[in-house]
């Protein structure tokens, strides 16, 4: 591994969204790296559990501090961002609602943002985005995603307002560098899975209707274990040169759906799913969005051509840039994570 | 668009402005013509998703700039009554969301202000105008429950799993929500109350007030803030009500009851339905028999009737929020009374007032038996 880091170990860092899936994994991963002041950005009503787990693990009472504050208060931000030299935000806004989302993935962002601006000690700004902010529409099938794929151009339509709070928050980190000299680095890790994660991505199919459907069965997940993306999130904070860029997060070793539900299937509980092909889904969700338009939303766009698209299609993905230009390789492989991924439901 | 169209404007840009443009979009004559919210952002984002593109920051200023016909108020509701004066003084019909304003007398204030400049306000009490609650209200008018109320009961439940929701108000005591007087409750029960105060005359005679902290919430850390409520309420008249308001009963409720001394109603608005129990004398047996299929046929023909506004494309989530501000904009162009009369508004604000300061200022007793003393 290279060593080669813009911040001593002795720097300090802070960490949005700490106590999250992702959050107490990167806090892990940096105290593996050896660094000594880590600040966690905390709301007071959090559940703490993991994060008190991984500071007990590493005896890390002392490095470890627990910042208790709201990032939509501006002066919490401010408090919060006092001498730290790399800043990973990963807080964001899970809310059903558009706006909801918008405001807690945007204006977080901004007031964390604003309170850098004249810092001279930050020296990285990592931003954890979203493989949510891609368009699958025009990429061909079997086509390869990498990070000059074009993003979603009509996310109202995609209705999905996380995928909105993301792309936005992303064009707005993207300003701050080129109006203020932010230092950012953009991460879009793929569908994040791992202990601590018990829900089916919709990419392996959906449970609405009562029957599980799967969408084609052949699609590949860009799967990526939490570890893994915990480690390349650490490593776009360290690695010297990676100014303004953006890098996808999927691991070596992909899952089609079809094998990652059968596995599922086989080892957590055993369920009918029916499967039906791409086409025939696509066709849905065309008749779903039309009904939806001339209906005035009876039935919200939940289903349609965008996200099939960028759900289902078969396409391929690809780490190249994340290797090359950050040095990273996934810690975990395949067949170890899908088991510790699979152990939280038969642990007890 | 034609020039008599509505002009109408949105000061607040948070969750409940997306319902409302929705709702606007479906109603014939109207437009929106700006958008407002102290963040600027939030104002542009809805903007960007409903091709609005004038957005402020600040309402003194969208009102210059725009003299909207309309300004829908959906902001915290600390900053209803300073809003709505502004928009009314300036010469728009206002529509606050719930709860109408923080005290009753903000409430009062507002409507005589309303009264005074000749425009038109509302409350968003938007349950009032779902199809069954506007047919329960036909029904009673004709006279189905054979009289003036007896008894009423309005149940409402919220799920504190919406962790998106209550996540950031425990997380942060200088929330909105928790800067109420009735903290969540106040920014809960006014559906349920509102439901309440239509049948219920003006003069409350009394109100006893029972109010809790869930186990949930009380597993949440949320300190001071209540969510368990048990309301009893007589009015002038001797009609009695009964309000209950819980975060732990399943399945979800919002349903109100309304005993008459010759039949009942029961208003499910979950389901949209509404059950009509009609007093009938059954001879031995047949009342173990009968009565059961005459609820299965009522509720046959309340799942028909959905069906049917299915097919027709009319049973959408916000039916009743649509109804209602197609009703107020009706008033403010034929100059008619608006949809909610103020006595009801009023009754609402007055009896919520009631309820918190016999919670958070008086010595209210609690739903959990208390602790024998060793």
């Amino acid at each position: 591994m290279n060593q080669e880091r813009i911040v001593l170990s002795s720097e300090r860092i802070l960490v949005s969204g700490s106590n999250g899936f992702i959050g107490t994994r990167v806090v892990d991963a940096l105290l593996r790296y050896g660094f000594s002041s880590i600040r966690c950005f905390v709301r007071p009503s959090s559940r703490l559990d993991g994060l008190y787990k991984v500071r007990d693990r590493y005896s890390a009472a002392d490095t470890v501090e627990l910042f208790q504050g709201d990032l939509l208060s501006p002066q919490d931000c401010q408090r919060a961002v006092d001498g730290c030299s790399i800043i990973y935000h990963l807080a964001a806004g899970s809310d059903k609602s558009f706006a909801g989302s918008f405001m807690n993935s945007v204006l977080t962002t901004r007031n964390l943002m604003d309170a850098t601006v004249g810092r001279a000690e930050l020296k990285r700004f990592v931003n954890v985005s979203s493989f949510a902010v891609y368009s699958a529409l025009k990429i061909q099938r079997r086509g390869v995603l990498d990070e000059t794929c074009p993003l979603e151009d009509s996310p109202q339509e995609r209705y999905d307002p996380y995928g909105f709070g993301k792309l936005k928050q992303e064009e707005l980190v993207k300003e701050y560098g080129k109006k203020f000299g932010l230092p950012y680095v953009i991460l879009r890790p793929g569908t994040v899975f791992g202990p601590g994660k018990r829900e089916l991505s919709g990419r392996v199919g959906i449970g609405t209707f009562g029957v599980f459907i799967q969408v084609s069965g052949f699609n590949l997940l860009p799967l990526t274990f939490v570890d893994n993306c915990a480690e390349a999130i650490v490593l776009a904070g360290l690695k010297p040169g990676v100014e303004g860029e953006v890098f996808n997060v999927v691991d070596d070793e992909l899952l089609t759906s079809g094998q990652f539900l059968s596995r599922y299937k086989k080892s957590v509980k055993r369920f009918l799913s029916v499967r039906i092909p791409y086409f025939a889904a696509h066709l849905l969700c065309l008749l779903w969005e039309n009904y939806s338009r001339t209906s005035k939303g009876q039935l919200p766009p939940v289903f349609n051509r965008r996200r099939c698209a960028a759900e289902w299609k078969q396409i391929r993905f690809t780490n190249q840039k994340l290797r090359n230009r950050l040095g990273w390789k996934p810690r975990i492989g395949l067949e170890p994570a899908m088991l510790s991924f699979l152990s939280q439901f038969t642990d007890r | 668009m034609s020039h008599s169209d509505l002009r109408v404007a949105i000061a607040g840009c948070g969750k409940i402005a997306d319902q409302h443009v929705q709702a606007i979009d479906r109603i014939p004559g109207c437009r929106i013509v700006a958008l407002c919210d102290r963040e600027l952002l939030m104002a542009k984002q809805l903007g960007e998703r409903c091709g609005v593109s004038q957005c402020f920051s600040d309402v003194v200023e969208m009102l210059a700039a725009v003299s909207p016909d309309v300004v829908h108020i959906t902001t915290p509701p600390q900053a209803h009554f300073s809003l709505a004066s502004l928009c009314l003084e300036s010469g728009s019909h206002v529509y606050l969301e719930k709860p109408f304003t923080v005290t009753a007398t903000e409430a009062d204030r507002l409507i005589q202000i309303a009264e005074k400049r000749d425009l038109r306000l509302t409350a968003g009490h938007n349950c009032q105008f779902t199809r069954e609650a506007i047919e329960m209200r036909r029904l009673v008018k004709q006279g189905f429950l054979g009289g003036k109320p007896v008894h009423l009961e309005s149940h409402f439940s919220y799920d504190l799993s919406d962790k998106s929701y209550v996540g950031p108000l425990l997380g942060n005591r200088s929330h909105w929500v928790r800067r109420l007087p009735g903290k969540l409750l106040h920014n809960l029960i006014s559906h349920g109350i509102a439901k309440l105060a239509e049948f219920l005359d003006d003069e409350i005679a009394e109100i006893f007030v029972f109010a809790d902290q869930s186990p949930e919430l009380e597993r949440l850390n949320g300190e001071d803030v209540l969510d368990e409520l048990r309301v009893l309420i007589r009015d002038g008249s001797g009609t009695t009500a009964f309000f209950f308001f819980s975060t732990q009963v399943k399945p979800r409720l919002n349903r109100l009851r309304i005993c008459g001394p010759l039949n009942s109603l029961v208003l499910d608005q979950n389901s949209s339905s509404l059950i009509r129990n009609v007093s009938r004398n059954y001879k031995s047996y047949l009342t173990f028999f009968i009565p059961p299929l005459q609820s299965a046929r009522e509720n046959m023909r309340n799942a028909g009737v959905n069906l049917r506004n299915f097919v027709r494309r009319r049973l959408y989530q916000d039916y009743g929020m649509t109804e209602l501000i197609s009703r107020f904009y009706s008033s403010i162009r034929d100059s008619q009374a608006p949809p909610i009369p103020y006595r009801e508004i009023l009754l609402t604000a007055k009896i919520m007032d009631e309820i918190f300061g016999q919670i958070y200022d008086g010595d209210c007793p609690k739903l959990k038996p208390e602790p024998v003393p060793a």
